[in-house]
């Protein structure tokens, strides 16, 4: 047996089974399950260690299955999957941590669970994914998949969010399917490579080629919640916790990011791009949706609500860094989409502990939490400052490469709306974290003890302040190899140098 | 050829013997689908070894003898026919006692499947009458199983599938009466050496046939006859009887409707799918009772059978035989693990409204996945049967723009499709109602209801066969 064409296959079944036979278990076999959880994300972590030193000598991961004419079921490792794999794995341990502290006590555990691991599944299947027609595929079991633990709770808010949820995403699916039988109609789908693969249809077929792309956009745009398609995310804030912060980070609006750039890179690629002159619509539709999601969170009271629309503002930076074309913007928006995954979530993680600890779901109920809930409160600035792009943080980098990006590409004006942006993070921001450190203790509205050494329960605080360090350490290690920032700029130098 | 005389005989001789010994029918008809189905499978196998075989039954002449023809279409016809036989038997077996179904129920549903299997297996205008008529009988009989509530959809079937074979056997009349032959290939001979008009005699059989498959607009029968009927005679009607007068249309027009012809009835096909997809969609979405909601959804799903029939006709594309009977197959195995879940769940949470599946994601997880699944292939959600039938459909299309329209239909019929399943799945995460302890529901029907299923989403991966004895 090839191993190296059957690792790609071990990573998505590390969560997959897990998955199915926690749905087995019985509720109160909590030892049992928590093993499954935390022995299926290790396998995984190993697993993708591996294949991270593989990729990085340039080695070559390729499962086949036959599946349509002209289309087989691909699984590819390719430096670019692979970022989104690291991300979700490594993600994937702290929010089951975390997860595992938020529901205990709960009913339904084995439930949310086994949907839980199905979910990151389907994340690690979309981002392995080796041609548009396995994407699809996971793309849509991942909406499946999502779907039970938005509705878990479920009460009459959250099944209503949740039939928001499905409208939204099974039209953006379909949307995303109609666009991917008409590619597949021209060519067939090839597996995807650097410069795409459609350049030798482009004199022929130019009108052909744009309704896809922009049938491909609108469906991979519902899950990035690009401008008018981010209506589901703010009010799919009513799942639990550890949800929001799994949905936001990492699974669904990052598959629909990650789907862009595949699209942008690997299916059109940079000429057709750039030829069929497709780059400014993105590039402005990306500017627009940052801009309005900054405006939309600092009208928001509702702090989970305010992270929402800080998501659908943030997530747009990686499809403005890739649709400006330029190698270096490339990378801004590559090392952003790590970024923006591992601060959104632990600024959800704080969230979720502010809530679960001391009652609070208003901005204005979180007057001085710093002295009460020191660490959470840590975590929740250095995010908070990551997403500003303060200095020594991650979101600096990013900011930094996609504001010289802008410039090298010729986009001067997208300078403008990053420091609109950067501002805007500023005002919805800092009052939060003024109210946290600066102003007296207010009336919290339901405190509770959860530990009695520490500031809530260990398993809520652990994640919180890993997550933290990360964003501390990705910003001031960025120039080590093991950076995410040294992956994306790799990344770039393989899709680019394809000619 | 002997396999396939031997997988419609052992039902035939099943039913005979269960109506002889009553307290073993139950047992006996169970064995049958499943011995026919280990029967079907080596049919299938013989065809595609030694390729497509004839036989004239009692030594009569062509054209007066009973002529079958097994070729690759037509033995995976049988095959689906024994394994949603099986499929339903078993599940009928492992609950019947529970459930009160009567014992009747056994030799009719044996006789439905001899039935249904000669039907596939003729190329005879003659032989398809007496098969769906026996079929058309087994069926509202089967209905009746439910007792007095079902009288009057019962009877209301009754009349519509007797005016139905009417229409037909006047048809195949007028055909006869000029040209002598009832043998299909025969018969296409002799219109196309001697072409009359023989389209008033192809539009009769066409309604007759559209009215037994239910299809748009003369499904009227069917909402009220599917949703009456006892939960696994539900799955038989609405996954296999239906298809019976479908694969007849799909015969009839393939080889006796000339080219001209052909493309004036594609557009009686390519509308009125367009209309069972949206309108039978909307009234599943609309009704208030469960499987009334399954019962349209079938109605809807016809519709994709109707476009794949249109287009082939209107194209003249052999691969729309292929989406054609894809659609087939992913619509048997979806639509019996539907019926099956929902009625599972109707009979032991007690209720036939939609309101009473709250909360069934709790107190029956597995039926209710049942359902979930079944449902993502009748939306057509990769990589499940459904899809595959879907994008055989879609593929082809991007070629003619000429007839474009057909794309926004087909998305409202997914997304119409999407919205009713889905209606029942979020009512099932509702977590109003609460459960009561001692609820404990047995597993093995919800486990056999979730099986064809299963069936449907794995059917993907066998597609490249598929395809392939459905010829392209």
């Amino acid at each position: 047996m090839d191993w190296n064409s059957w690792l790609p296959v071990f990573i998505v079944l590390s969560s997959l089974l897990p998955g199915l036979l926690i749905f087995s278990l019985a509720e109160h076999r909590f030892a049992l399950r928590t093993t499954l959880n935390l022995g299926g994300v290790v396998v995984k972590l190993l697993l993708v260690a591996w294949m991270w030193q593989g990729v990085k000598a340039g080695e070559d991961y390729y499962f086949e299955l036959p599946f349509l004419p002209g289309g087989a079921f691909i699984l590819h490792g390719d430096a670019l999957s692979l970022q989104f794999v690291l991300l979700s794995s490594v993600l994937w341990l702290v929010t089951t941590l975390y997860a595992i502290g938020y529901l205990e006590g709960s009913p339904l555990r084995s439930r949310f669970f086994g949907y839980f691991s199905l979910c990151v599944s389907a994340t690690v299947g979309l981002a392995l994914s080796g041609n548009l027609i396995s994407f699809v595929l996971f793309y849509e079991l991942l909406t499946l998949a999502t779907f039970p633990l938005v509705v878990h709770r479920g009460t009459v808010e959250s099944l209503r969010a949740g039939r928001r949820y499905l409208a939204y995403t099974i039209s953006g699916g379909v949307v995303l399917m109609l666009g991917a039988a008409l590619l597949h109609s021209l060519t067939g789908s090839p597996v995807f490579m650097p410069g795409g693969y459609l350049s030798p249809l482009l004199a022929e077929h130019s009108g052909l080629l744009m309704l896809a792309f922009v049938l491909l956009i609108t469906g991979l745009g519902v899950k990035a919640a690009l401008l008018p398609l981010h209506g589901w995310l703010p009010e799919a804030m009513v799942a639990p916790a550890p949800v929001s912060a799994l949905l936001h980070a990492v699974a669904v609006v990052k598959a629909g990011a990650f789907g862009i750039v595949r699209v942008v890179y690997d299916v059109f690629g940079v000429d057709v791009m750039q030829q069929l002159d497709l780059t400014w619509p993105l590039v402005l539709l990306a500017s627009a949706t940052i801009l309005y999601g900054s405006w939309r969170a600092l009208q928001q009271q509702d702090l989970k609500r305010r992270l929402a629309y800080s998501t659908v503002s943030q997530v747009s930076y990686v499809t403005l860094g890739v649709a400006m074309l330029g190698p270096v913007a490339a990378v801004g928006g590559l090392v952003h989409l790590v970024h923006q995954g591992v601060m959104k979530i632990t600024l959800f993680f704080c969230a979720g502990n502010f809530a679960e600890t001391l009652g609070i779901h208003k901005i204005r109920e979180l007057n001085g939490v710093g002295r009460r809930m020191p660490l959470s409160s840590i975590a929740f600035t250095l995010g908070a400052c990551g997403m500003i792009g303060l200095p020594a943080t991650a979101g600096m980098i990013s900011k930094w490469y996609l504001a010289s990006g802008a410039l090298e590409a010729g986009y001067p004006l997208v300078l403008l709306v990053l420091l609109t942006s950067s501002a805007l993070n500023a005002m919805y921001f800092l009052p939060v974290i003024f109210r946290i450190w600066c102003l007296p203790a207010g009336d919290w509205p339901a405190p509770k003890q959860l530990s009695r050494r520490f500031e809530t329960h260990w398993m809520l605080l652990l994640p919180p302040v890993i997550t933290a360090v990360l964003i501390v350490l990705m910003g001031l290690l960025a120039g080590t190899d093991l950076s995410p920032l040294s992956w994306s700029k790799l990344i770039v130098e393989r899709e680019f140098s394809y000619d | 050829m002997s396999f396939a005389l031997a997988a419609v005989l052992l039902p035939l001789l099943a039913a005979v013997l269960a109506l002889c010994w009553r307290s073993e029918a139950a047992r006996l008809v169970w064995l049958s689908t499943l011995f026919s189905l280990l029967l079907a499978l080596a049919a299938l196998w013989q065809v595609v070894t030694f390729g497509p075989v004839s036989m004239q039954l009692g030594g009569w002449q062509t054209g007066l003898a009973i002529r079958w023809h097994l070729n690759e279409l037509s033995a995976l016809l049988l095959l689906m026919t024994a394994l949603i036989h099986s499929l339903v038997a078993s599940y009928s077996f492992s609950q019947w006692r529970d459930a009160g179904l009567s014992a009747d129920f056994w030799p009719l549903s044996a006789l439905l499947q001899a039935a249904l299997s000669s039907l596939f297996l003729s190329v005879d205008l003659f032989n398809w009458y007496v098969t769906l008529e026996l079929l058309g009988l087994a069926a509202v009989a089967l209905v009746l199983l439910s007792g007095k509530k079902a009288l009057q959809a019962a009877m209301r079937y009754l009349l519509l599938s007797l005016a139905g074979s009417l229409c037909y056997l006047l048809g195949v009349a007028l055909l006869y009466g000029h040209y002598g032959w009832l043998d299909v290939p025969q018969l296409a001979v002799a219109i196309s050496e001697e072409p009359v008009d023989h389209r008033l005699a192809l539009w009769l059989i066409t309604a007759g046939l559209m009215l037994k498959a239910a299809l748009w607009p003369l499904h009227v029968w069917l909402p009220a006859a599917h949703a009456a009927a006892p939960a696994p005679v539900s799955a038989l009607l609405s996954a296999l009887v239906v298809k019976g007068p479908l694969f007849m249309l799909y015969m009839i027009w393939g080889q006796l409707a000339g080219p001209e012809l052909a493309v004036t009835g594609s557009w009686l096909f390519l509308l009125t799918g367009s209309m069972a997809l949206v309108v039978g969609g909307w009234s599943a979405l609309r009704t208030p009772y469960a499987k009334v909601m399954v019962a349209y959804s079938t109605v809807a799903q016809l519709g994709y059978g109707l476009l794949a029939l249109g287009l082939m006709l209107h194209l003249t594309d052999p691969a729309f035989t292929q989406a054609l009977f894809l659609f087939v197959l992913a619509h048997a195995l979806a639509k019996t693990s539907t019926f099956l879940a929902v009625g599972e769940m109707q009979l032991r949470l007690g209720g036939k409204r939609l309101s009473t599946y709250r909360g069934a994601s709790q107190t029956m997880p597995l039926a209710m996945f049942a359902v979930a699944v079944a449902g993502g292939s009748l939306i057509g959600l990769p990589p499940s049967g459904g899809f595959v039938a879907k994008w055989h459909l879609l593929l082809p299309l991007w070629q003619h723009s000429q007839l474009w329209w057909l794309l926004p239909v087909i998305l409202a019929g997914t997304l119409l499709s999407a919205a009713y399943i889905f209606r029942l799945v979020v009512l099932a995460f509702n977590r109003a109602k609460p459960v009561s302890p001692d609820f404990a529901p047995v597993l093995l029907p919800q486990w056999l209801a979730l099986l064809p299923a299963l069936l449907v989403w794995m059917l993907a991966f066998a597609s490249g066969s598929l395809l392939s004895w459905l010829g392209g």
